[in-house]
């Protein structure tokens, strides 16, 4: 609760907030000044607005300490959790930001939007577990160990606050795309040592708007306020599709020539991406425009083989991956933000006094 | 009438949606109301852990649990109801486990238990430090199984009682406006607590002690209210929780002159005593000039980056985010904060109340287990059990009993109530209310209590209480109108503090949570070994009730 009866140092903050009625439909870019400590976060912010200026501004919130998942909405086109943004260092670079309501998800009222279509995704990950284990000894818990565990600790962290979602450009050329913030759900699942309907959940998540949908543009995990990294999920889920053999959704026939080719010349054999994508009906139908993109440079000629000078580099990769098993989710390198965002890095002069030792 | 309902929860946090589940496995049609959707219920803010006697990290049983809750109680919690707890809780820890919840585990695979303060074995089961979302979310997938209708925020307004039986409840659909009845033969509140009675407190905004209010308007008597426990380890300057379980992993807490202050107040058990303990401790030191800007030190830099990283990252977020303190290199600077309401609705071991219908269960009940005060890792485990347990009785008696009633002139009576709230359009909006609420709260009705601030506080209350009668709500609109429901919930919070504080003044003596170090000192068994009960009638009524004993006789507490 932000409060200014408090002796404690405040600062002028400055905002402009999308405004949306949606029994009128009218929208209106609105800009507020306030005054407020400088320890506040965007979510103190709007809530002194709603006091002291605007009763009728509409948010959600609720812990205020990003585990409740109430808070997701934009600031200047990006999403965020209010209560985990600080106004102190926005307000002394004299930036005065946009908030918005979340994207891809439709608009009740100013920042609150409609989280049905997200529930619905999240439902059809059928989320809850199919145990299939050995059986518990003596009625107890289920024996897991904690390396196991850890294959879901980052999906397992997940609020549910849409921030994922409201970032995906998949969902927002394809609404009906399952969509980040569900297919982590999924891969919280497939990951779970305890659970039992592993293929079955794959084949259902290889639909047409499931895992291979995903353009890989990485915004998720960009913007995901706990570092649950849903591409890195979605990434996993396709890895141990493959592993499992459930490949019949064309994107999974498309990553499969990636690693074929590679393998083979190190090289993409892009000649014969589309019919071993899509199939050589639908590729001979294509044929118009293959010879179009021959003409004009833009693909090899396919024979002989374009093979890569050094291709017994890429040929030992793939040895290294079948030599030590990372087929499925543990081939999955994390992406570079993941758990980074909380990662410990040595202080300099830790660095230096590492290097003395 | 827009349905009706064999059971209806109002509130779906841990409580609620076990409550709901095992009301829906015993047969009952059961739907739950809640303001929030149910993962954003606070129960996923509980970071630390559950309590049960698996007996994973060291020899446990559940009678160890429950002379340790009984003592942690102040001998103020009811025995039978605690001895329940302590014996179901393993298996219903192994039945959120079986559901899928994402413990963290021993090398041998079982579920990992930790330290906490004033248990006599490392009992605490946990999920590194997001033990109640890791829950929250479990129970959540159980109620997507089964299907189980959610009024999404819905904001429970009022109780029907008819034929002197709970017989339903009056909600303010948030998303499109208008008022809505719902029957129910019977209503589970498990709405939690009302810690925004405080201005620090680690609560959500959502915790304003709806259900606490609404069984007091319907006739039922709240328990022990003046017991709100003050956290030992929460963020200046809001309150965000840092959990018992740093200490749990062996975190120190510092003066300012770095010293383990509590050498002096709790030699044996140190930072894991009680809470109540160290935060009377704290305060005395911050009082004394001994604290840091208001402050104490919680230092974990020994526990060692791995540690704090694999077991304490949600802690070492929170601190980095509302402190700018990395804990792997800094101590996290802290103080105590309302945190708990070990008082509440006043109900049996089966979460009944006087009420005929009407159940309450986890923090908007007062079963009681806690007592005067509440050990870290027990709320979530009566959220669980007496969850379960209400759930099953509510179900019972709802299958033999078939009718329910709720007259028109209910709904027309709070419509018209309403009606009178939002046509008001002069007068003072409500959130200087609540913040002067919070604040006096805080001020005078805190750590320790003294016998004048708590009549000023009373006096305060009832100023407010007179402003509130005036209060305006300035969105007028049916869509997401929080500023209606926001000046609702200050109604509840009002009553509940006077409620409070009639309880305090009338507690003449020190026990748990509720201590006053300048007129009584001591615990005073022969006197107040007895739970306060409050009813309102135009005002809070006191009385009391004997606390159920079994075999634990009082003792001297020392930790």
């Amino acid at each position: 609760m932000a409060t200014i009866e408090t002796a404690e140092q405040t600062m002028q903050v400055k905002l402009k907030i999308w405004r949306f009625d949606s029994s009128t439909g009218e929208r209106a870019l609105k800009e507020y000044e306030v005054e407020a400590p400088e320890w506040v976060t965007l979510l103190d912010v709007l809530d002194i607005i709603k006091d002291r200026v605007d009763g009728s501004l509409a948010y959600r919130k609720s812990c205020r300490m990003m585990i409740c998942g109430s808070c997701g909405m934009r600031m200047d086109g990006a999403a965020v959790l209010a209560c985990k943004t600080r106004m102190y260092e926005i307000v002394q670079a004299g930036h005065v930001p946009v908030i918005s309501a979340m994207g891809n998800l439709p608009i009740h009222k100013d920042l609150v939007v409609d989280m049905e279509p997200f529930w619905q995704k999240f439902n059809a990950m059928k989320p809850w577990l199919q145990p299939g284990y050995e059986e518990p000894p003596e009625g107890k818990e289920y024996r897991v160990s904690q390396e196991r565990t850890k294959v879901i600790e980052k999906e397992a962290l997940c609020i549910n606050c849409g921030c994922c979602v409201s970032e995906c450009n998949a969902m927002e050329s394809s609404p009906a795309f399952l969509g980040p913030q569900a297919l982590a759900k999924g891969m919280r699942f497939v990951g779970d040592a305890r659970d039992a309907a592993t293929v079955e959940r794959l084949e259902d998540y290889s639909g047409e708007h499931g895992i291979w949908e995903c353009t890989r543009c990485y915004f998720c995990n960009e913007r995901c306020p706990k570092g649950v990294d849903p591409r890195d999920a979605i990434a996993k889920l396709g890895a141990e599709a493959v592993k499992q053999g459930v490949d019949q959704d064309m994107g999974v026939k498309h990553a499969k020539w990636f690693i074929k080719s590679t393998e083979t010349t190190g090289w993409l054999r892009e000649t014969e991406l589309v019919p071993k994508t899509q199939g050589v009906i639908s590729a001979i139908s294509q044929m118009k425009f293959a010879m179009k993109l021959a003409r004009h440079g833009k693909v090899p000629i396919p024979v002989p083989p374009h093979v890569a000078d050094k291709v017994d580099e890429a040929r030992a990769l793939h040895k290294v991956v079948h030599e030590q098993g990372r087929l499925g989710y543990d081939g999955i390198v994390q992406g570079e933000r993941a758990l980074a965002k909380l990662d410990y890095h040595l202080r300099e002069e830790d660095k230096t006094e590492e290097t003395e030792a | 009438m827009e349905a009706k309902h064999d059971v209806l929860v109002v509130g779906a946090g841990c409580a609620g949606m076990r409550a709901a589940i095992e009301a829906f496995d015993a047969g009952a049609d059961v739907a739950m109301i809640s303001k929030i959707h149910p993962t954003r219920s606070h129960s996923g803010a509980a970071e630390g852990g559950i309590n049960a006697a698996l007996g994973n990290a060291s020899e446990d049983d559940p009678e160890t649990h429950a002379f340790d809750t009984v003592k942690g109680s102040d001998y103020l919690g009811d025995q039978d109801a605690i001895q329940i707890l302590c014996d179901e809780a393993p298996d219903d820890v192994y039945q959120l486990e079986h559901w899928g919840a994402v413990f963290s585990r021993t090398e041998d695979g079982r579920i990992a238990q930790r330290p906490f303060g004033a248990a006599g074995a490392p009992r605490t089961a946990y999920a590194a430090d997001i033990t109640g979302h890791v829950l929250v979310q479990v129970l959540y997938e159980q109620v997507v199984k089964r299907d189980i209708l959610t009024y999404e925020e819905w904001f429970a307004w009022k109780l029907v009682v008819e034929d002197d039986r709970c017989q339903g409840v009056i909600c303010w659909d948030l998303l499109n406006g208008g008022l809505k009845a719902i029957g129910a033969k019977t209503v589970i509140l498990a709405t939690g607590g009302a810690g925004r009675l405080y201005t620090g407190t680690t609560n959500a905004y959502a915790c304003t002690g709806d259900g606490m209010t609404l069984a007091l308007r319907a006739g039922v008597a709240l328990k022990d209210m003046e017991m709100m426990q003050f956290h030992p380890t929460t963020l200046a300057p809001t309150g965000v929780l840092i959990t018992e379980g740093c200490r749990g992993e062996g975190a120190y807490l510092l003066n300012s002159e770095g010293e383990r202050f509590l050498k002096t107040y709790a030699p044996n058990a140190m930072e894991l005593a009680s809470r109540d303990v160290i935060s009377r401790a704290e305060q005395t030191e911050i009082d004394e000039g001994r604290g840091v800007n208001g402050n104490v030190l919680l230092d974990m830099r020994h526990l060692g980056a791995e540690k704090i990283i694999e077991r304490l990252h949600g802690t070492r977020e929170l601190s980095l985010t509302f402190a700018g303190v990395d804990p792997i290199y800094e101590p996290i600077p802290v103080r105590p904060g309302a945190h708990y309401h070990m008082g509440g609705v006043d109900t049996d071991v089966w979460g009944l109340t006087s009420l005929e219908g009407l159940y309450a269960a986890g923090e908007v009940a007062c079963v009681s287990v806690h007592g005067a005060n509440r050990l870290g890792g027990n709320a979530l485990m009566e959220t669980i059990t007496y969850g379960k347990r209400s759930g099953r009785h509510a179900a019972e008696w709802a299958l033999a009993n078939t009718t329910v009633t709720v007259p028109e002139s209910v709904l027309s009576d709070a419509e018209r109530e309403l009606k009178t709230l939002l046509d008001r359009r002069d007068g003072e909006r409500p959130w200087r209310i609540r913040d002067e609420l919070a604040i006096t709260m805080h001020e005078n009705f805190g750590v320790f209590r003294r016998e004048d601030q708590m009549q000023k506080q009373g006096d305060i209350v009832e100023g407010l209480r007179e402003r509130y009668e005036r209060v305006v709500v300035e969105d007028k609109g049916n869509v997401f109108n929080s500023d209606l429901t926001q000046a609702l919930e200050l109604g509840f919070l009002l009553e509940l503090a006077q409620c409070m504080v009639v309880c305090g003044i009338a507690r003449k003596e020190s026990r748990g949570a509720h201590a006053r170090p300048h007129d009584y000192p001591e615990r005073d068994d022969e006197n107040f070994l007895k739970h306060t009960l409050v009813t309102w009638d135009d005002g809070p009524e006191l009385d009391w009730k004997p606390v159920t004993m079994t075999k634990w006789e009082p003792k001297e507490r020392t930790y």
